[in-house]
């Protein structure tokens, strides 16, 4: 049985043209490989330290 | 390869050993990546687009320089009919990868090749997030109202079907939200959303049909063109009642109408077609009498004109007759007998007057001899040449005029000529006049020796002239 309710609220507003800049600025590109670099960069300052 | 870190070629070493970065984890992610690609892709070929921008999404998460996956990421968006979100991911990929990026240049410059396209999609949008703050408000006819709208202008809009979906199922219309949902699983075939949805309205629709019986006065509610029309379950049975009741009437009416003309129609054909026979066969006769009288006249007129032929001829035959008589008469009196007896010959006596007659008979009686011997002579030839039909011919003219020609000698070779041929009837007549008139001269004797024996095997040389 579908509740209407919740079923509404997983709908959001589409996003229209103007917008289309902000939502590529704001999109968070970070992936496993910056992860990794982060990751690694912290390992190697340790051992410096 | 380079390493990730410090940019030293690390070849195939699991470890930087400049740096002693984990080159092998690198790897791994890298793979793992393109392994979500794979799956997106071999989900985007089958129209599971959900699930491929899941794969997809999730490929890029790994490694976001996957421009592959980017790309087909905002393929499968646009498909789905989110061409906002589609142009946002070709944007980030031409960003990520400025060169040898073919597909998102070309993507891009089909989207701005298409002025309108953005206006067009930006309206589409709007109008889509309207229907769900109508939809939050409570407004649930604008919001469907508003959803049909957003769907013929971007058929392609999954989410725009599975919203209108949802308002048709809210609202017990549970055959206009399968229709709809059946087309958003053509775009997408695989959409969880979707698939609970129908699952939702088949298991509706099951209640319906087999569940607990309805009450009288349920509503059904039925399509007729772009209106739903609701009624009473009483009122529709009654308007099938009606209906039947309609369609006897036709029924009746037909099979009325067909008696009629086989019984009242088809007999005043049948006879107006014999009429017309008749009046045809009569028309015929007339007609033929027409022609017979018409054949007739013509025959007539062709009696007549023969006639006057005749007369035409005779008149001509005058003319010549006395040309003819006048040169006999110059030849004769020249003592050219054998052209005078050449010429009297062409003269038609009959055609004469009186006195060209006693003319004529005078001359001829003149020339008689000369034409007489002429023809004897011509008989002899043709005689000898055992041409018996031209001897017969010239010597039948010899004893026309004269039979006592030559001492009988022209009639005894008639008759020969005739023996010869096979005519005994003849052969016997002229032999018989021979012997009677010339009973002692060799022409009666052999007619008589002929006609005692009644041999008429005996060969015309052995006769003689």
């Amino acid at each position: 049985m579908i509740d209407f309710e919740e079923e509404l609220k997983k709908y959001e507003p589409a996003i229209e043209v103007e917008q289309a800049e902000e939502d590529i600025r704001a999109r968070d590109l970070t992936d496993l490989t910056d992860l990794l670099y982060n990751m690694t960069s912290q390992q190697q300052s340790g051992n410096t330290k | 390869m380079q390493c990730f870190m410090c940019g030293t070629e690390v070849g195939n070493d699991k470890v930087c050993y400049n740096c002693g970065a984990d080159i092998l984890l690198y790897k791994q992610i890298i793979y793992t990546s393109y392994v979500f690609y794979n799956q997106g892709l071999e989900k985007a070929k089958v129209h599971d687009l959900s699930g491929a921008i899941e794969s997809l999404k999730n490929s890029l998460q790994y490694y976001k320089y996957n421009t592959n996956a980017r790309n087909l990421l905002g393929l499968c968006y646009y498909h789905t009919g989110e061409v906002v979100r589609a142009l946002n991911e070709w944007v980030l990929s031409k960003n990520l990868q400025e060169e040898n990026n073919p597909d998102a240049d070309r993507y891009l410059a089909e989207i701005e090749s298409d002025p309108g396209l953005l206006t067009k999609t930006n309206s589409t949008i709007k109008k889509y997030n309207q229907a769900i703050e109508y939809c939050k408000a409570g407004s649930r006819d604008l919001a469907t109202l508003q959803l049909k709208k957003v769907i013929s202008q971007n058929p392609n809009l999954v989410k725009a079907h599975q919203l209108l979906a949802l308002l048709y199922i809210q609202d017990g219309k549970y055959a206009d939200a399968r229709k709809v949902l059946v087309a958003a699983n053509k775009i997408d075939n695989n959409n969880t959303t979707t698939i609970k949805y129908i699952h939702e309205v088949k298991a509706r629709l099951k209640e319906q049909n087999t569940g607990k019986r309805k009450k009288k006065n349920d509503v059904i509610s039925f399509a007729d063109g772009n209106e739903t029309i609701i009624m009473s379950e009483n009122s529709f049975r009654s308007m099938l009642d009606n209906s039947r009741a309609s369609f006897l009437n036709i029924l009746l009416g037909l099979v009325v109408g067909l008696l009629i003309c086989f019984f009242l129609i088809v007999p005043t054909v049948r006879d107006n077609i014999t009429d017309e026979n008749t009046k045809t066969v009569l028309a015929l006769n007339e007609e033929l009498k027409e022609a017979k009288s018409s054949n007739k006249a013509l025959e007539d007129d062709k009696a007549s004109m023969q006639s006057e032929l005749d007369a035409y001829d005779n008149k001509q035959d005058v003319a010549t007759s006395y040309d003819n008589l006048l040169a006999a008469s110059n030849y004769y009196n020249e003592g050219d007998t054998a052209s005078a007896a050449e010429y009297i010959q062409l003269v038609t006596r009959d055609v004469l007057g009186s006195e060209g007659k006693k003319f004529y008979d005078n001359l001829y009686t003149l020339i008689a001899p000369s034409i007489v011997e002429s023809y004897y002579t011509d008989g002899n030839k043709f005689y000898l040449d055992e041409n018996y039909d031209s001897a017969i011919t010239n010597f039948q003219k010899v004893v026309d005029i004269d039979e006592t020609y030559n001492k009988g000698a022209a009639m005894f070779l008639l008759g020969d000529c005739y023996r010869l041929t096979g005519d005994t009837e003849n052969a016997l007549k002229y032999f018989e006049k021979v012997v009677e008139q010339f009973p002692n001269n060799q022409w009666g004797k052999q007619a008589a020796n002929y006609i005692a024996a009644d041999d008429t095997s005996l060969e015309a040389s052995e006769v003689g002239e």
